[in-house]
């Protein structure tokens, strides 16, 4: 038995050991490792009925990915336009929720993290609370805002701003709204963790110095804050561009998001090696996209999720 | 002078940052109690209480409900027994593995939802047919890869949560319960599950919303046994009744009561803990006064605020009778519904006759217009009329736009557009 | 005295990797014994405290309680109670739940444990106050507290890794006495992990000195302060003066040192050395404050050294001297005050003698880090 194992054991006592150890083999490999790498698997293997599965004609092949790129076989076009444009629409539109949610939260973090009384934890509870609401329900209620007869037309056509109701829908500002809206915590959590541990003097001091405030906040704050950021940043990221409840119930007719997409491979087409291979373009380029701007910015992996 | 320039953009900058995060859970709150039949603030008709009535008729919302809770408790157990195991590894395992399983356990929170819906649906499909099972086995059950999928990432909520009350945990008690005889099964039952209660507690609580809430995974796992989430999703999508306002409400009425009950809970600890330290070994000996729940906790009072103007609005509920109003309104909106269709036919017969004449100097022959909604009243109260079957069409092409663009409950009526609808 | 269960370790060693914690340590701990390890942080004393609890698996050799080989034995099964540097009290139990511990894991009733908590709480000086948490006691008491859940358990070995370091120097004083008054009243061995001299040679019937891992030197506190092995055990158990130098003439159990820069001195060679140095050897040569005097002015030969005074303080029982001698040997001499008159000496060039059983000589050797 290896060193580790052994002092492990000692530590723990063998049967809390085993407990411990059976608990995390089964989630790391059962329950992470191994399913990604059977939708790997299954994502280069051909459609068949159920019969037909482990039989001559189950190989692997890469058809499922030049779906994506090329479309159907003797398809009327040389690529599959429609839906290479669906998935870059959703990380074009991921990253301007991303960062939508970073210009509005960062204010709001900072202020939460640099100011005390008891008011502060109320504001925090108000926070938390739309989160505990249904993502459906949070979707929903958007739905009724900007709805052709919703609030927002009904007030702004009482005002008279505009004499035909706006249609937010079809123009995807209720999709991009209710994006930003359900993951504004986590957009504002990790950022004001990190701003909490600030040490106010050292803003006294830069303020002190003559800095303005904005000069504060580039030299000052926002370096400090960068783990904070990225880690808020990358999650909102990743959530938005794998959503499928706000695009569904939110989008536009026009509108469709690639996770949809993967939906419809799934649940109408039935076609679940197409769907696997779209969820890992999905899950690939996200994650490769990710890393790109955490390198790029100088961000640790080990910083998320403090 | 700057300063409080400073101050006042910085609270303008709060209530619209606020009221974006709350104005629509407010909004939506209220459309439950208009009699309206699709869920809206204005025009307000009449206060009702049907849509709870409705909601709890439901046969499909409340089985998902039972399905929501039996799915929840599941993960909870679950998730929070992997969160644990995880963050006790995490605090001791070998210093070169320590990235790389940290990198694994936290993954499945940045993974999409979907990615990890279906590779469960995949894995266990496959583990289902290498061991011969058919399509009705254990393993291929609903609740059973729910609960699973939704623990893959939620396990690394609670696991988030727990080891950062472990962080704070001296190995030294351990040590000490074992070294005064105990083993290791009891010095973990007596001294680290109490010290981790509260963590756990929130770990709890933390999953078991994430497990209610959760749609994205759960799409693709849930099989015969659709949870409250999944048949909200299907009833939004496919068309919007207020009854899904009372629901909401319902939601937030609990979650803000539990907020402010946890809220006053915390006060009042704080509170018996300064009492405790200022008590003399008598007043401990013999049970010393503690201060009451009430004093000095705002949280508190507003509790019991909250309780009472709920137990108010359900006694008018029961006793409020809102016919004669919705009676009234109907009436009403009977007459307008009327005068404006008598207005609609007078305009179309008007332009029937501007383009027979066009045509005839055209000479083309254009189709008749596609009899818009004109029944008036007739749609309201169908579910379909709400646009969402469109928002379906999923090519996305926008040739198909001159159809009904109105997903108002009143169909065209009131829209002036569609006056111009067929130009 | 009862004839407590005795500790001993066979040619322990105890390695961390590349790491020697522990290298070949031989100790036999009498039954009822108060024993010491003292040295300073990081010189493996901890580890050895965590081998005879059973924390620690020895890499090689032994540990024996009471003549029983304890490998494989866990630290429940081992007769040994361990009283933490932080004191480790369970924070969630009351007092009385917390000196009981050991008995709810056996069984026993409530009621039973309520009684036995309230004799150990008045054994312990604090009556009445089992209702507390802990977090709501001072120090002192905590100290206490812990030592009453250790005792218990009733072990046949207390081990106590540095208890006191956390309290102020005043409570510290008294928890000695009581410390040792506790050990006396119920008579089994106790096992004392300390880096403080003072706190090793007040209480202990035995000490180990430790350095890195070995030990130097095991014996009762006088030997180890008249008579230590080596030069860091001179060095760390209490102040002294270092003379280094080479060994130029041996005289039976004396030696005459030729030191680098206050001439040959004479001196005592230290027991355990006896026999064992010669001519041209490196030498150490250690003379504590008290033991120097200042004599007439004039005065030679091997037991004297002149230095010119820096500086005096007065510490109330003694006044210290702070002396150069030749080439800036810094020279410290403490004068006992009975009520003499003493006059300044300060710039003064001054004449010490010492005498000679005074004075030990050691094998030159590491010192102990000021």
């Amino acid at each position: 038995m290896p060193q580790f194992l052994k002092d492990f054991f000692n530590r723990n006592g063998t049967g809390m050991g085993l407990a411990i150890l059976g608990l995390v083999l089964f989630w790391t490999i059962g329950l992470i490792i191994l399913p990604q790498l059977s939708m790997l698997d299954f994502s280069f293997r051909p459609n068949l009925p159920p019969p037909e599965i482990g039989g001559p004609k189950d190989v692997y092949t890469l058809e499922n990915y030049k779906y994506l790129i090329y479309g159907p076989e003797g398809g009327s076009q040389d690529y599959n336009t429609v839906d290479l444009r669906v998935f870059f629409r959703t990380l074009v539109a991921a990253v301007c929720v991303t960062i939508f949610n970073l210009i509005i939260c960062y204010p709001i973090a900072y202020y939460l993290g640099q100011s005390e009384g008891s008011h502060i934890r109320i504001f925090a509870i108000m926070l938390i609370i739309p989160y505990w609401i249904n993502e459906i329900l949070r979707a929903f209620a958007l739905r009724i805002i900007f709805g052709e007869t919703g609030v927002l037309n009904t007030l702004f056509m009482g005002m008279g701003i505009w004499d035909t109701p706006f249609d937010f829908i079809r123009n995807d500002i209720a999709l991009y709204a209710g994006l930003g809206y359900a993951y504004i915590l986590l957009m504002i959590f990790p950022m004001y963790n990190v701003i909490e541990s600030l040490d106010k003097n050292q803003i006294e001091a830069a303020r002190d110095l003559g800095a303005p405030w904005w000069r504060i906040h580039w030299r000052v704050v926002i370096p400090y804050a960068k783990p904070g950021i990225s880690s808020g940043c990358t999650m909102v990221f990743m959530l938005s561009a794998g959503a499928l409840a706000a695009p569904q119930i939110l989008g536009g007719p026009s509108s469709l998001w690639f996770t949809q997409l993967i939906y419809q491979q799934f649940n109408d087409n039935n076609d679940w090696p197409q769907g696997a291979a779209y969820a890992i373009v999905l899950l690939v380029t996200c994650i490769l996209f990710v890393l790109a701007v955490m390198r790029l910015f100088k961000v640790n992996m080990g910083d998320i999720g403090k | 002078m700057n300063n409080s320039f400073l101050r006042i953009s910085i609270w303008v900058y709060l209530a619209i940052f606020f009221l974006y995060l709350l104005g629509p859970l407010v909004i939506m709150s209220i459309t439950a109690f208009n009699s309206s039949g699709f869920p809206r603030m204005s025009p307000w008709e009449c206060l009702t209480f049907q849509w709870f009535g409705e909601l709890f008729q439901d046969q499909r919302i409340l089985n998902g409900i039972k399905n929501s809770l039996i799915i929840g408790l599941g993960t909870v157990v679950l998730s929070v027994a992997m969160g644990l195991a995880g963050a006790l590894m995490l605090t001791q395992i070998w210093p070169k593995l320590r990235a790389t399983y940290y990198t694994i356990i936290i993954a499945p929170i940045l993974i999409p939802g979907v990615v990890l819906g279906i590779s469960t649906l995949v894995f266990w499909d496959r583990i289902n047919r290498m061991l011969g099972l058919g399509a009705d086995s254990f393993l291929s059950n609903g609740i059973f890869l729910t609960v699973i999928g939704q623990s893959t990432f939620i396990a690394s909520y609670c696991m988030l949560v727990l080891v950062a009350r472990l962080q704070r945990y001296d190995i030294a008690l351990t040590e000490a319960a074992l070294d005064l005889g105990a083993s290791h099964a009891q010095a973990f039952r007596k001294i680290l599950l109490p010290f981790m209660r509260p963590a756990i507690a929130s770990a709890a609580v933390l999953a078991f919303l994430a497990s209610f809430e959760n749609y994205n995974t759960t799409t693709f796992t849930f099989g015969e046994y659709p949870t409250l989430t999944i048949e909200l999703a299907q009833k939004v999508r496919y068309g919007i009744t207020p009854a899904i306002s009372a629901l909401a409400f319902i939601i937030v009425a609990l979650t803000v009561f539990f907020a402010l009950l946890n809220e006053a809970k915390l006060k009042r600890q704080k509170l018996v803990a300064a009492a405790r330290k200022n008590a003399t070994v008598e007043e401990l000996a013999g049970k010393i006064k503690l201060p009451s729940f009430f004093a000095g906790n705002a949280a508190a009072v507003l509790v019991v605020v909250f309780a009472i103007a709920t137990i108010t609005v359900v006694g008018t509920a029961t006793a409020y009778d809102p016919g004669q109003c919705i009676a009234d309104v109907r009436e009403q909106k009977q007459l307008e519904a009327e005068q404006r269709i008598q207005q609609l036919r007078e305009q179309r017969e008007e332009r029937r006759k501007q383009r027979e004449a066009e045509e005839a100097e055209q000479g083309g022959a254009q189709s008749t217009p596609k009899p818009s909604n004109n029944s008036g009243f007739g749609n309201v109260f169908a579910p379909n009329s709400l646009g969402g079957d469109e928002s379906e069409s999923d090519d996305g092409s926008s040739e198909a736009d001159p159809a009904p663009s109105n997903n108002s409950g009143f169909g065209n009526v009131f829209d002036p557009n569609s006056l111009q609808n067929d130009d | 005295m009862s004839a407590g269960v005795g500790v001993d370790l066979e040619k322990l060693w105890i390695r961390f990797g590349d790491f020697v914690a522990v290298r070949d340590a031989n100790v036999n701990i009498n039954g009822g014994d108060f024993f010491s390890f003292l040295g300073p942080s990081g010189c493996g004393k901890t580890t050895i405290l965590r081998a005879v609890s059973g924390f620690l698996e020895p890499s090689e050799g032994k540990v024996l309680i009471g003549g029983n080989d304890m490998r494989g034995i866990g630290p429940n099964k081992r007769p040994t109670a361990l009283i933490f540097q932080n004191l480790a009290l369970f924070p969630l139990m009351k007092v009385w739940e917390n000196i009981t511990f050991s008995m709810e894991i056996k069984g026993a009733s409530a009621a039973e444990r309520r009684k036995r908590a309230d004799e150990l709480l008045d054994m312990i000086a604090l009556p009445g106050q089992g209702d507390k948490l802990p977090s709501e006691l001072s120090g002192g008491q905590r100290q206490r507290v812990a030592i009453a859940r250790a005792l218990c358990a009733e072990p046949d070995v207390l081990l106590l890794d540095e208890p006191l370091s956390a309290l102020d120097l005043k409570l510290r004083q008294h928890m000695r006495t009581e410390l040792r008054e506790i050990q006396q009243r119920v008579g089994i061995t106790f096992i004392y992990i300390t880096h403080d001299q003072g706190e090793a040679l007040t209480m202990s019937d035995n000490i180990a000195v430790m350095r890195a891992g070995v030990i130097d030197q095991i014996a009762d506190g006088k030997t180890i302060y008249n008579d230590p092995n080596t030069a860091f055990a001179a060095s760390f158990v209490g102040e002294n003066n270092v003379f280094r130098g080479k060994v130029k003439q041996v005289m039976g159990n004396e030696a005459l040192i030729a030191t680098n820069r206050s001439g040959d001195l004479v001196a005592r060679i230290s027991t355990a050395n006896q026999g064992k140095m010669k001519e041209g050897d490196d030498a150490m040569m250690f003379v504590r404050p008290e033991a120097f005097a200042i004599a007439p002015d004039g005065a030679s030969g091997d037991h004297f050294v002149t230095a010119r005074v820096n500086h005096e303080e007065f510490e109330g029982n003694v006044f210290n001297i702070f002396t150069e001698g030749e080439g800036g040997k810094e020279i410290k001499v403490s004068i006992p005050n009975h009520g003499q008159s003493f006059e300044d000496h300060t710039g003064q060039n001054i004449t010490l003698e010492y005498e000679t059983h005074n004075a030990v000589v050691v094998p030159a050797g590491e010192l102990a880090a000021e």
